[in-house]
């Protein structure tokens, strides 16, 4: 029984209640979607966003590429973090990503930590992409 | 050799600048070829502890004292017996030269690696275990327990928590009975403002190098040592470059002996062997190229390593295992360079051959951790004379050799032989490469 | 033997609804003990796909569970603010043939008007209304997703970390009064005429044993009530399903994507925190709880399963594969699905024990609501005046505001990504674990930099938040749960737990050894790719130089 009235209900909505509904809205199901949830932060992944994280992926936290870093012993995020947090704790979503504040601004480029990495990760890229996405939210 | 840019001929190509790549690189140069080594980036070796593990004695029981257990070769000759997959079984026709192989690479290295004397060291780690080792780094030489006399002092610098000194001796105390001395914790002042608290150890051993500094410790180290000490055994964090000579600095400041334990990640000593590899290839005259080698046909055809053409009449294949990508797993086992098939492990697959690198994880692997994993020591199947093989046992190529992690058959990262592999199977591959070469070139010779 | 303790009631296992039925009791003034044979939320807790959704599936038989649930997860909500995070979810539309057919489109139109329907249940928890995407914006969205979809319709969902919302929960408990024994298993049941009057305990790591009177025992000890039922003689029916879980090693999109396996089940691939959950399977199972791992079978059927919608998720990084097991009520014939996940509170005064009562099924989201109904069984029982039901309205441990992460990160001087999953998983209670580092700079080491883990948290959490063994840690901070697996961090907290609990070497060895032998067991089936190259890292360091 309880089945049955939960379909008439159903029946009901599908043929009316919803119907009427979608007549009141305003905007495009994406701008409606985005209104919700832009704001937390949750945007969409663009392919390139994906092909970062899929490099990134490739760390191994064995940090050598920190020997090489420069910045290590200046910027106090990078000493405390390393440039190991670049590919974990930073780009693993873009809400840690917006966390990182300005940690990822210092690179220089100089590529002296790519040449040491086990996994061939592309770190200077890597750090230019997420840098100016955390620049951009 | 051709100036940059150019098509490079050799006698030798050698895939991988790790320890296997570059013995093979250089015993290679020693037997007068002319040699090129394509390396990409450290690996395992750039990522070691400190320490150049050979082979240990398997039959020793955990009480044998230090003194009363098996020299290296003898170790390594009760390995082959008991480990059928293993290379040096592979090999053991060939381990009386395991000795020479270990003194040619030590002696390549003398400038960061100690002589070995035929006995394994017993080096202290951070977990507090006690780790058997052919040779080590010269600045971790004095903290062998079976060699140390008086009282070690571990020391535990105040202001930075990742070693904990206490931990480290205790395998020290609990290897007394097997020959280690007295072993006591002294707490230094040392790293107690902020940014050394929180710097990482290669920024650590930085800072030491700084004029005054490795002094500074050693007068510290001083004033507070036990009664009786005679070595002081410091986090493995004393200089990045052997140049700098901190330790020397701190014996001199000290008045004891000094030296380091054995390190895990992240590890200054494994970036202090990899500078000192490719400092000795450099001055060798083996020609570096910076470079992956991939989907290339092997010895005798060309080869594009780093934007640069390379032809060798024999290649010796020395690129690692999953860390140095000389093995990969994409949903199956494979060898990346040259497409060879990935045969060989310990274990339960140990015979599996052709049907290995098609299996699920979890089948090459075994519920207990510790037990040997097929998965993990995944590689190459190679004959005694390091000739790679296919699915039906034959040789790939006569001008083809394996060397290092490449091969299969042994967990290179934790069953205390990878280095002792890596020489031994490199200056044998080495050497017959550079005969192959000598002896029945194809390529046309220049002038 | 420290003489026997008095209890109005004895609560067994500590998963939700264990510590929750043990804080709602507590709440209530009753004194009571809680007794959890391993961690807390070491069963299904512990291993749930970490959801608190609003029970969207009994909108089709009976809607009062979905408002009930969804009120309960607004509750919940307000209680632990902090660690509750959105995620959106899409239900792309797949047709077979080119171009939908009138059928396809129907079927469309039904699920947008379901979900539909189910946004009127969302303002009860905070959710956000659905949307009907055209195949277009779909794409917008999510470019990942294959080719050929029709568009979709989105659905709002809250997601939780499970382990520290059953920790809070006794943490709570305990504020009220309440006994937390961890790592302690309960051997016996006593019995006097027909009535429960007391539990015998057993101290794992101690071995210390103990006697506690009661007239009533709850038996929340979820999968493993048939076996503790028969050990005890009493009969707890059952039937269940076993759920492998996978996890990505970040976040591969901000939204979750519901998929269908081979089979036809619906399954997800979701953010989850700062990773990715691929989930889930749900088969009969008889095999032993305390002996779980995913099947390489198992894996290849879940990454199969989202591959058909998102072929991207090959080149991702799994980290791990978890599993668990649903205490799903006993019905013989039905396929697991459509198994309700209804629950049941079982007397078993006609089994000669009168006093015990054993709670299967349920679900995570319900759990409040769920402990609510056992305590006032529980106040029934004792013929105690009934007291007012307040776990909806008192925040849990840390929950009473949620602070800034950007604020903490400059007062404190650590960096803000650490200062957020500090806030994340602490909430107010942040400000008293950043105060530890406060007192000593030393404490702001980073030791895990993939979850960004603080020394101080690892003092901290072992000092106020019922660690006894290291792998609890695993729970609380998520140690050596990421990519890493342990390789930065493992050594250094277990040093730090050391100094706190007072091990020596030999025993902070081994509870390396037991956290290592734990991660082991979720890696094995899932080894591929850079993750197989950090595991080679992981042996060097561990087995190699660690000899564990």
């Amino acid at each position: 029984m309880g089945r049955v009235r939960s379909l008439a209900y159903l029946g009901y909505r599908a043929l009316l209640a919803h119907p009427l509904r979608r007549l009141s809205r305003r905007g495009s199901g994406r701008e409606r979607f985005l209104a919700s949830y832009g704001a937390e932060g949750l945007s969409p992944t663009s392919p390139e966003d994906r092909a970062v994280a899929e490099a990134a992926s490739a760390c191994i936290s064995c940090g050598l590429c920190e020997a090489a870093c420069p910045l290590a012993g200046v910027a106090p995020s990078v000493r405390d973090l390393g440039l190991r947090a670049a590919f974990r704790l930073y780009s693993k979503s873009v809400l840690a990503l917006a966390a990182s504040g300005d940690a990822l601004a210092p690179c220089g480029a100089c590529t002296g930590c790519e040449p040491l990495c086990p996994t061939g990760v592309p770190i200077s890229r890597l750090v230019r992409h997420l840098a100016s996405r955390a620049a951009r939210t | 050799m051709p100036a940059d840019g150019a098509a490079i001929t050799c006698d030798v190509l050698v895939v991988g600048g790790g320890m296997a790549g570059a013995t093979a690189a250089l015993a290679a140069r020693d037997a007068g070829a002319r040699v090129a080594l394509a390396r990409r980036a450290p690996g395992s070796t750039g990522l070691s502890g400190g320490a150049v593990s050979v082979a240990h004695d398997p039959a020793a029981l955990p009480d044998a004292p230090f003194g009363g257990r098996a020299g290296v070769v003898e170790s390594a000759r009760r390995i082959a017996a008991t480990h059928p997959g293993h290379p040096y079984h592979v090999l053991r026709g060939s381990l009386d030269r395991l000795w020479t192989a270990v003194e040619f690479a030590t002696g390549q290295l003398s400038s960061i690696l100690a002589p070995p004397s035929g006995r394994n060291r017993w080096l202290l780690t951070p977990f507090g275990k006690v780790h058997p080792a052919a040779t080590c780094q010269r600045s971790m030489v004095a903290g062998d327990l079976a060699e140390a006399k008086g009282v070690l002092a571990v020391v535990a610098p105040r202001g930075h928590l990742w070693w904990d000194a206490g931990l480290v001796a205790s395998g020290a105390i609990r290897a007394r009975p097997l020959g280690a001395p007295e072993t006591r914790v002294v707490a230094l002042d040392l790293f107690l403002w902020e940014d050394a608290a929180l710097a990482r150890p290669v920024d650590l051993a930085r800072l030491l190098e700084a004029p005054g500094a490795a002094e500074e410790v050693g007068r510290m180290l001083a004033q507070r040592l036990p009664r009786g000490a005679t070595v002081a055994l410091f986090p493995p964090i004393l200089g990045l470059s052997p140049g700098a000579r901190v330790p020397e600095r701190v014996e001199g400041a000290a008045g004891v002996q000094v030296a380091e334990f054995l390190s895990d990640l992240p590890s200054v000593p494994g970036l202090r062997l990899q500078r000192a590899v490719d400092e000795r290839l450099a001055a060798s005259g083996v020609t570096v190229l910076a470079g992956e080698v991939h989907g290339a046909a092997g010895p005798g055809a060309p080869a594009r390593v780093g934007g640069r053409e390379v032809v060798a009449e024999s290649w010796v294949l020395a690129s690692g295992r999953f860390v140095g990508g000389g093995i990969a797993r994409r949903g199956e086992l494979l060898e990346p360079a040259l497409g060879l098939p990935v045969l060989a492990s310990e274990g339960a697959f140990a015979e599996a051959g052709a049907h290995l690198a098609a299996r699920p994880a979890a089948s090459l692997t075994v519920r207990d951790s510790r037990s040997p994993q097929p998965l993990l020591s995944a590689g190459l199947k190679v004959d005694a004379e390091l000739h790679p093989l296919d699915a039906d046992g034959r040789v790939a190529s006569p001008r083809l050799f394996a060397a290092g992690a490449v091969v299969g058959g042994h967990d290179q990262a934790s069953d205390g032989t990878g280095m002792g592999v890596a020489m031994l199977t490199g200056w044998l591959a080495g050497r017959s490469a550079a005969a192959v070469a000598r002896a029945r070139p194809v390529l046309p010779r220049r002038g | 033997m420290p003489e026997p303790r008095r209890y109005d009631v004895v609560v067994l296992g500590g998963g939700a609804n264990g510590a929750g039925a043990a804080r709602d009791c507590a709440m209530r003034g009753l004194s009571v003990l809680l007794l959890e044979k391993r961690d807390l939320a070491s069963g299904a807790s512990g291993a749930s796909s970490g959801m608190i959704h609003g029970g969207i599936r009994y909108m089709l038989s009976d809607r009062r569970v979905t408002e009930l649930a969804c009120r309960d997860a607004g509750y919940i909500r307000r209680i632990a603010p902090h660690l509750v995070f959105r995620i959106p979810f899409l239900m792309p539309f797949a047709s077979r043939a080119e171009g939908a057919t009138l059928a396809e489109r129907a079927a469309w139109y039904a699920t947008e008007v379901y979900v539909g329907t189910y946004d009127l249940y969302q303002p009860l928890k905070g959710g956000k209304p659905s949307t009907r995407l055209s195949a277009e914006e779909t794409y917008a969205l999510e470019p990942s997703l294959r080719p050929g979809l029709g568009g979709a319709v989105t659905l709002d969902e809250w997601g939780i970390d499970g382990p520290r919302l059953c920790l809070l929960n006794a943490l709570s408990a305990e504020a009220h009064g309440a006994e937390v024994r961890t790592w302690t298993e309960a051997t016996a049941i006593d019995r006097h005429e027909g009535r429960v009057v007391g539990v015998r305990w057993r101290d794992a790591i101690t071995g210390e044993r103990g006697e506690a009177r009661t007239a009533a025992v709850v038996n929340a000890t979820g999968a493993w009530s048939p076996l503790w039922g028969r050990a005890n003689g009493v009969d707890v029916p059952m039937r269940p399903g076993k759920g492998v879980h996978l996890s990505l090693d970040r976040r591969f999109s901000n939204y979750g994507i519901i998929c269908k396996a081979v089979d036809g089940r619906q399954m997800f691939l979701m953010p989850h925190e700062d990773e990715s959950i691929i989930g889930t399977t749900d088969d009969d199972f008889y095999g032993d709880p305390d002996d779980l791992e995913a099947t390489s079978d198992e894996v290849a059927y879940l990454l199969e399963g989202v591959e058909s919608l998102v072929p991207s998720v090959r080149g991702a990084r799994l980290t791990r594969a978890w599993s668990g097991v649903r205490t799903t009520l006993y019905e013989y014939g039905p396929t697991e699905d459509a198994l309700s996940r209804e629950h049941q509170l079982i007397d078993h005064a006609h089994e000669g024990a009168a006093g015990l009562f054993s709670f299967v099924g349920g679900k995570l989201a319900s759990y409040r609501a769920q402990s609510e109904e056992i305590a006032d069984r529980v106040e029934g029982f004792l013929g105690l005046a009934p007291r007012p039901c307040k776990t909806h309205e008192e925040p849990l441990p840390g929950g009473e505001a949620v602070p800034d992460p950007r604020e903490l990160a400059e007062r404190h001087g650590v960096p803000e990504p650490v200062a957020r999953r500090i806030v994340f998983r602490h909430g107010s209670r942040a400000r008293d674990l950043l105060l530890l580092a406060d007192d000593d700079p030393r404490l702001k080491l980073v030791v895990c930099r993939d979850e960004g883990i603080l020394a101080a948290e690892v003092v901290f959490v072992a000092r106020h938040e019922r660690v006894r063994r290291l792998e609890d840690l695993r729970r609380r901070c998520r140690l050596a749960i990421a990519g890493c697996g342990g390789l930065d961090c493992a050594r250094v907290a277990a040093q730090l737990v050391a100094r706190e609990l007072d091990w020596d070497a030999d025993q902070l060895r081994a509870e390396l050894r037991e956290l290592l032998e734990a991660n082991w067991r979720e890696r094995r089936a899932v080894l591929d790719g850079w993750q197989l190259a950090e595991e080679e890292l992981l042996r060097a360091v561990h087995r190699g130089l660690g000899g564990l």
